[in-house]
């Protein structure tokens, strides 16, 4: 990971990092290979024309490069309405294609943990009790190895 | 009680980070002190809670560190101290209400009369010394400091919730010893990240982290840890070795220190499972 000002206030104060008490839905993106795994709590506002994340905290039991991107879309998701949530989920998902295979898994877990926080918010109003979804990634997440690999690739 | 438990855990992490921030070698030392008196206060409040039954975490809100002056932070500590006396009644055990009080009272003297001092730990300019490192590898630096600093916070904290929660003498005397080695590298990176301007406080943990399952698999995971730390603090000293020898010799030694933290937990894995139970 190439840290800029912009990355080192991330890792230096991540946004949204912590848990909102009694939250309307709980998603979490897991990394099955390591148990590394990121919690993305919302609040939602149903007074719109259409349902809007109020409120989003995330937890991360994974590697910086995780918090960095979890501060970068959680910070991006405050506020939006779900298709636009969505779109930002699928665009970010997109942009993955083109990282580094461990780096993506880091972004990879967070965008489907707001997926399984938006999508357990609308199960739960469909089954009229609470669901809590787990979506799982495939990528291994170990940036420490970074380095290193810089090094091999020079 | 639990409400003081927290803002303890808050303003041992402010003090110890005002530690870092302090250049003045009389101030450092005297933060440095509180900050491990205020830990061990958290712990015997911890123990205080444990005895009454009540349920905890370790979840606290986030501490904004970030100042210029270190007047500021270190009001902020005595205005924590003023504010967390309205607590202390809270405290049955007349004889730790008297001891924290009467540190808290001689802390805030102390705190008061230190001289202020301009901060620069938080400057960003990421430079170690006058060492010239690459882009890369000070990338890498920062990186391995961030995600370090938070990993000796965690395992002091999960050591410290397994030393509350266990009777076991051997093993308690096994995780005093990784606290204390915890402790040693969490301020040894926190120097390091005040003196580069990136100094940070590590992360709230998630309580499943500490409040394992499984110990034996906790210690298995623990090991396979280190043995990855000791590979990162080996390949940072490669990368740095040409362009900061003294940088890499201290990886090295973190390195080999590394070593007897993984005896130590085999050792542990050992009687625990010689104990025969879960």
């Amino acid at each position: 990971m190439e840290i800029d000002n912009e990355i080192l206030e991330h890792m230096r104060n991540p946004y949204n990092y912590g848990r909102i008490d009694e939250p309307s839905s709980i998603g979490i993106g897991e990394n099955p290979q390591n148990g590394e795994k990121v919690i993305i709590y919302i609040n939602v506002d149903e007074s719109g024309s259409e349902a809007t994340i109020s409120q989003i905290a995330f937890e991360a039991i994974a590697c910086m490069t995780t918090v960095v991107a979890g501060s970068v879309i959680t910070k991006e998701a405050d506020g939006l309405i779900f298709s636009k949530a969505e779109e930002l989920i699928a665009v970010t998902l997109g942009m993955l294609e083109n990282v580094d295979p461990e780096q993506a898994a880091c972004s990879e877990m967070v965008a489907v943990a707001l997926k399984a926080a938006i999508d357990g918010y609308l199960l739960s109003k469909e089954k009229g009790e609470k669901q809590t979804l787990i979506y799982k990634i495939e990528q291994s997440c170990s940036p420490q190895m970074e380095y290193s690999k810089q090094e091999e690739r020079e | 009680m639990k409400q003081l438990f927290i803002k303890t855990h808050e303003v041992w992490l402010v003090t110890l980070m005002a530690s870092f921030m302090s250049k003045n070698s009389e101030t450092k030392q005297s933060l440095n002190d509180f900050s491990d008196i205020l830990f061990r206060h958290f712990t015997w409040l911890e123990r205080e809670l444990i005895k009454s039954g009540l349920e905890y975490d370790y979840n606290r809100d986030s501490v904004p560190i970030k100042v210029e002056s270190l007047r500021v932070i270190l009001d902020n500590i005595v205005e924590r101290l003023n504010t967390m006396e309205l607590m202390l009644p809270n405290v049955t055990d007349d004889a730790l209400r008297f001891r924290i009080q009467t540190d808290w009272e001689y802390m805030k003297y102390k705190i008061g009369n230190l001289a202020d001092e301009e901060v620069t730990a938080f400057s960003a300019k990421r430079e170690y010394k006058d060492f010239n490192l690459s882009n890369e590898a000070t990338d890498a630096l920062t990186l391995f400091l961030f995600e370090e600093s938070y990993k000796e916070y965690e395992l002091i904290m999960i050591y410290n919730y397994l030393k509350a929660h266990s009777d076991d003498d051997y093993l308690n005397k096994i995780f005093q010893i990784l606290i204390d080695e915890s402790f040693f590298h969490l301020k040894s990176f926190g120097q390091m990240m005040a003196e580069m301007g990136i100094l940070a406080v590590p992360r709230v943990i998630h309580e499943s982290i500490y409040k394992v399952e499984s110990l034996v698999e906790f210690l298995k995971d623990g090991i396979d840890e280190e043995l990855a730390a000791k590979e990162q603090c080996k390949e940072l000293s490669d990368a740095v070795v040409k362009e900061a020898k003294e940088l890499a010799e201290f990886f090295d030694f973190i390195n080999y220190q590394e070593n007897y933290h993984i005896a130590l937990m085999q050792d542990a894995l050992r009687h625990f499972e010689e104990k025969g139970a879960e």
